[in-house]
C-alpha cells in the first residue's frame, strides 16, 4: 500500500510500538502486524476509562484525554518521525531567522478542513490567537505559544511567527494537539458550539455527542493526506469511532472479552498481563515528555539536605518493587525524560538501594536521635515526610508501590506519611507547599520541558495557584543552561546543553526516576494495524482495519 | 377544605425545607478548598492567566461580598435558574433535563424489582420452617448489606465474563439495563424484605387471621387480603427512603455500568470542583425526596384516614 509508505511517521511509531512489545513478551497475533489485505468498513468502539471531557476543541483547557480524542478528527502543523525528529505535517516548510526571533511556516496547499474552509496561512493566526485569547481559557496550549507576540501573514499560504525570544522547541509544542490547526470560521462560533463540534482537517469527524454515553465519530471522506506522494484516495478504513466512556477498569476490560468494544486504554498491569493469555493485543505507547518520578521538595526540611535526600533514595527498593507490581509492564526509567525523548540522558549509578548507606547518610546529616516509635529526630525534630498522592493520576499499583517506599523509608528511621486525595484536593496541598514528596506526571512533546519543570521560575506559581518545580531546584546556572537550551540553533549544542541540565537535577538528588507515564491499550483480536501513534502518544486509527 | 390546608401546610413546610437544604449547600460549597475561578477555567491544577480567573470572577459575581453572593444565589434558585455549569459552559437545569430520564429509569425499574423479590422472598419466609425463616434471615441481611460497587463488579463477572449472557455496559437495550437494576434492586431488597416478613409473620397469626381462617378463607385469600396489606404498609413508609436510597446507589452503579445520568454527573461534578452543578443536582435530589414524601403521605391518608390524624391503629 502506497498509502502506508507514505505515512512515514506512522510506520515508525508501529515499530517502535512492536519492539515495546517484544520487550514485554506480548507475542499474540494482534501485534499490530496486518494478518491480510486490509478491509474497508466498520465502526471501531473505543472506550477510555479518562472523564468525559468537557470540551472536545483540545484548545480549551488541555488535557490528555482531549489530546487522545482530538488526534482522531485534529491535524496539527507538525509532527514526530521515526526518530522523535520533529517534521512538517500541515505545514509545508518552515524556516527560522538567523536570531531565532521569527519562524516563517507556510502550511499545505489543497488541503481542507470538514467546513470546506480552505487551509491558509490565516488558520496559523486565527489558532494561535484562538490560545492565547483568555477566554479559550486555554493552559496546555497557551504555554506552548506563549513566546509568539505577534503572527503575520506574508501570502495566502505563508505566515512569520514574532516571537519575544528565541524558542528552539516551538514546533516541538506545535506537533502537540493541544495546539491542532482547527478552522478559523469554526473558532469564531461560540465557545459552546465549538467544544461540542470542533472542526479540523483528520481522517475522522465529530457527527453527535451525547453527553455521558458517546461522542460518535465518522469518516471524513473528503481526507487529504497533507504528504505530498499520495494524497488521493487517503481515506480511513473505518467508517467511524464509537468513542464510549468507562470509567471502571473492570467494566471496562470485561466489555472488551465480551466483544463489546474493540479498544480499551488505561489498560493496568494485571490486566495487561491477563490478557496476554487471552486473545488481546497490547500496546505499549509511553508518553513524551516527564518519566514518571518522585520529586523531593528541596525548598524546606528536611529535603533541604541533599543528603537526607539521597537517604531517602537509597533505603527505597524502586526495582524490586516495580517488578512485582507491574510485572514487566514498566521498564525501570533512570532519567528525568520519557523514553521516546531522544535526549533523554539516565544515570542508573544514582538510585541503587543501599540501607546501609542511608542510615550513614542521616548519621552524618545529624539525625541521630530516636523517639519512641525509631524515628529519627534532630533538634527535637521529627525525620516526618509528607506525600500527598492523587488517586486520579497514581493507578492502584503505584499507590502500593508508594506504600513499600513508606516501609522501605521507616526501616532507616523516616516516618513517611501518604495523604490520598482527589485531584482537586491534592493540587491544593501542592500550592499550600503541604508536601515533601510528589509524583506529579508532566505530558509535553520534546526535552523543554525540563525548563518548565526544573528552572526557578517555575517555582513562583501560576495565579491559580499552579506550579511546575515541585522539587523547587533553584540554581542559578541550571537556570541559565536551560534558557541557553531553548534559545540556541545548533543542535549539537543544545542536545550538550539539555544533557548537562539533566546531570545536575539527577546528581543534586531532587528527583528519584521511576518509569515511563504508563499509556498502555489493549484491543480485540479483530483489530488490525494497530499501533501508530501522534506526537502525544495518542493512538491513530487512520490505518486501523478491522478484520471482520 | 382540610385536605386542602393539609396541602398548604405540608407545601409550606417542603419550601423551608429546600431554603434549608439551599443554604446549608451554599455555605458547605464555600467552605471546600480550592478557587471557584480555578474551576471554571479548566479544572484543577489549571494554568490558567491572571486575567482569565479575573475574568471568570466577574463573571459569576465571586468578588462580591459572601452575602451578597447568598442573596444572588436565592434570586436566582427562586426563579428556577440554576447556573450555568463550570465544566461543561451549559445550563446545569439543561444538563440535568438530559440525564434525568436515564436516572430515573433505573430508579423506577430497581424500585419495582425490590418490591418483587422482597415481596417473593417475605412470603416464602413467612411460610416456611424455622430453620427456613433463619436462612432467610441471613439471605436478608447479606443483600441488605453487600455494597453496590461490588455487587456490580460479580454481576458483570457472573453474567457477562463467564455467561456471556449480558452486556457489562449498558448502551441503551432493555439488556443493559438489567445488570445496573439488579445491583441497586438487591440491597433495597434485602431491608425492604426484612420489614415486609416481620409484619407478615405477626399479621399471619394475628387475630383478624385468624377469623378470616375460621370463615373459611382459603391461606392464600388470608395472604393477600390480609397479610399482605398489612405487610405491605411499614415498606411503603420507607418508599422515601428507598428513592433517596436509589438515588445515591445511582452514583456508583452509573459509574460501575458506565450509564449516563445524575449520579455520574453528580461525581464527575464534585472531583471537578464543579459547584453550580453539584448545587443543582443535590437541590433536585431533595425536592424529589420531599415530593415522594408527601406523596407517600398522601396515599397513606387515603388508605388509612386514622393514622393520618395521629392515631393509632
Amino acid at each position: 500500500m502506497p498509502k502506508l509508505s507514505s505515512h512515514l511517521k506512522i510506520l515508525a511509531t508501529a515499530v517502535i510500538g512492536g519492539l515495546a512489545l517484544a520487550g514485554c513478551g506480548n507475542t499474540d497475533s494482534a501485534d499490530g502486524e496486518a494478518t491480510g489485505e486490509p478491509q474497508s468498513g466498520g465502526t471501531l468502539t473505543y472506550a477510555s476509562g479518562d472523564a468525559e471531557p468537557d470540551c472536545l476543541d483540545p484548545h480549551y483547557g488541555g488535557n490528555y484525554p482531549q489530546g487522545l480524542i482530538a488526534t482522531q478528527y485534529l491535524e496539527t502543523l507538525f509532527t514526530k518521525d521515526e526518530d522523535g525528529e520533529t517534521i512538517p505535517w500541515l505545514a509545508d516548510t518552515s524556516e527560522v531567522s538567523d536570531d531565532g526571533l521569527t519562524h516563517t511556516i507556510s502550511v499545505t496547499d489543497g488541503i481542507t478542513f470538514h467546513d470546506g474552509t480552505p487551509l491558509t496561512s490565516e488558520a496559523i493566526k486565527a489558532n494561535i490567537e484562538h490560545l492565547q485569547d483568555p477566554e479559550t481559557a486555554s493552559s496546555t496550549g497557551f504555554l506552548a505559544v506563549e513566546k509568539v507576540e505577534e503572527i503575520e501573514i506574508v501570502d495566502e499560504l505563508t505566515a512569520d511567527l514574532h516571537l519575544s525570544a528565541p524558542d528552539n522547541a516551538l514546533e516541538e509544542s506545535l506537533s502537540m494537539h493541544w495546539t491542532a490547526i482547527q478552522s478559523p470560521e469554526a473558532l469564531d462560533r461560540d465557545v459552546q458550539e465549538n467544544c461540542a463540534d470542533p472542526v479540523g482537517t483528520g481522517p475522522f469527524m465529530v457527527d453527535s455527542w451525547e453527553r455521558e454515553q458517546q461522542i460518535n465519530l465518522v469518516r471524513n471522506d473528503d481526507y487529504v493526506l497533507p504528504v505530498e506522494s499520495d494524497r488521493e484516495n487517503a481515506q480511513a478504513y473505518l467508517e467511524g469511532i464509537t468513542w464510549r466512556m468507562i470509567p471502571e477498569a473492570a467494566t471496562r476490560y470485561a466489555a472488551l472479552q465480551s466483544g463489546e468494544v474493540d479498544v480499551i486504554d488505561n489498560a493496568q498491569p494485571d490486566t495487561i498481563q491477563s490478557a496476554e493469555d487471552a486473545n488481546i493485543g497490547h500496546l505499549d505507547a509511553p508518553r513524551p515528555g516527564a518519566s514518571n518520578r518522585l520529586e523531593l521538595n528541596s525548598s524546606q526540611a528536611p529535603f533541604d539536605d541533599a543528603a537526607v535526600r539521597e537517604a531517602f533514595m537509597r533505603s527505597v527498593d524502586v526495582d524490586g518493587g516495580i517488578e512485582a507490581l507491574y510485572f514487566d509492564t514498566a521498564p525501570r526509567s533512570h532519567s528525568l525524560l520519557s523514553s521516546v525523548e531522544p535526549l533523554g540522558y539516565s544515570d542508573d549509578s544514582l538510585f541503587s538501594q543501599d540501607v546501609e548507606q542511608a542510615n550513614e547518610l542521616l548519621d552524618e546529616a545529624g539525625w541521630t536521635e530516636r523517639d519512641d516509635d525509631d524515628v529519627r529526630m534532630k533538634d527535637g525534630e521529627r525525620l516526618e515526610i509528607v506525600m500527598p498522592v492523587s488517586t486520579n493520576q497514581s493507578v492502584p499499583a503505584e499507590q502500593s508501590l508508594f506504600e513499600q517506599f513508606q516501609a522501605q523509608a521507616s526501616e532507616v528511621g523516616f516516618d513517611m506519611q501518604i495523604n490520598l486525595l482527589d485531584l482537586s484536593s491534592w493540587y491544593a496541598e501542592l500550592s499550600e507547599h503541604n508536601y515533601d514528596l510528589v509524583s506529579a506526571p508532566y505530558t509535553k512533546v520534546g526535552p523543554s520541558v525540563l525548563r518548565i519543570l526544573y528552572h526557578s521560575d517555575s517555582i513562583e506559581p501560576a495565579p491559580s495557584g499552579y506550579f511546575a518545580n515541585n522539587a523547587q531546584v533553584d540554581i542559578p546556572e541550571l537556570d541559565e543552561t536551560l534558557v541557553q537550551a531553548e534559545e540556541t540553533t545548533d543542535e549539537d549544542e543544545r542536545a550538550e546543553l539539555y544533557e548537562q541540565a539533566q546531570q545536575t537535577v539527577l546528581e543534586g538528588y531532587y528527583v528519584l526516576p521511576l518509569y515511563d507515564q504508563q499509556n498502555h491499550f489493549l484491543y480485540s483480536a479483530e483489530v488490525q494495524n494497530m499501533g501508530e501513534t501522534s506526537a502525544i502518544a495518542a493512538p491513530e486509527y487512520y490505518n486501523v482495519w478491522l478484520d471482520q | 377544605m382540610r385536605m386542602a390546608s393539609w396541602l398548604a401546610r405540608r407545601v409550606g413546610a417542603a419550601a423551608f425545607l429546600l431554603w434549608v437544604v439551599a443554604t446549608v449547600i451554599f455555605i458547605a460549597i464555600r467552605m471546600i478548598p480550592g478557587d471557584p475561578a480555578e474551576a471554571i477555567m479548566g479544572g484543577p491544577g489549571s494554568q490558567a492567566s491572571a486575567e482569565a480567573l479575573e475574568t471568570a470572577r466577574e463573571q459569576y459575581h465571586l468578588n462580591e461580598p459572601i452575602l451578597v453572593q447568598y442573596v444572588l444565589y436565592l434570586g436566582q434558585l427562586i426563579t428556577g435558574d440554576l447556573g450555568t455549569s463550570y465544566a461543561q459552559q451549559r445550563p446545569v437545569a439543561q444538563i440535568m433535563a438530559e440525564m434525568l430520564p436515564a436516572t430515573l429509569q433505573l430508579t423506577l425499574i430497581s424500585l419495582a424489582i425490590a418490591w418483587l423479590i422482597a415481596f417473593l422472598m417475605a412470603a416464602i419466609a413467612a411460610r416456611s420452617s424455622r430453620l427456613g425463616q433463619a436462612m432467610g434471615t441471613v439471605i436478608e441481611v447479606v443483600a441488605a448489606a453487600v455494597p453496590h460497587f461490588w455487587l456490580g463488579a460479580m454481576l458483570i463477572i457472573i453474567f457477562s465474563t463467564w455467561l456471556g449472557w449480558l452486556p457489562a455496559v449498558d448502551t441503551g437495550t432493555v439488556q443493559g439495563i438489567i445488570l445496573p437494576a439488579l445491583t441497586l434492586a438487591i440491597p433495597l431488597a434485602g431491608f425492604l424484605a426484612q420489614l415486609m416478613r416481620d409484619s407478615l409473620v405477626t399479621a399471619m397469626s394475628s387475630p383478624f387471621a385468624l377469623a378470616a381462617r375460621a370463615r373459611g378463607a382459603s391461606e392464600g385469600q388470608v395472604f393477600f387480603r390480609h397479610g399482605f396489606r398489612h405487610a405491605a404498609l411499614p415498606a411503603l413508609n420507607l418508599t422515601g427512603w428507598a428513592v433517596a436510597t436509589s438515588i445515591s446507589g445511582a452514583v456508583v452503579v452509573e459509574e460501575v455500568f458506565a450509564r449516563p445520568g445524575l449520579g455520574r454527573s453528580l461525581l464527575g461534578a464534585v472531583l471537578s470542583r464543579d459547584m453550580p452543578m453539584v448545587t443543582g443536582i443535590a437541590l433536585f435530589s431533595a425536592l424529589i425526596y420531599m415530593v415522594v414524601m408527601l406523596l407517600v403521605e398522601a396515599v397513606e391518608a387515603i388508605i388509612n384516614p386514622a393514622a393520618a390524624r395521629g392515631h393509632d391503629v
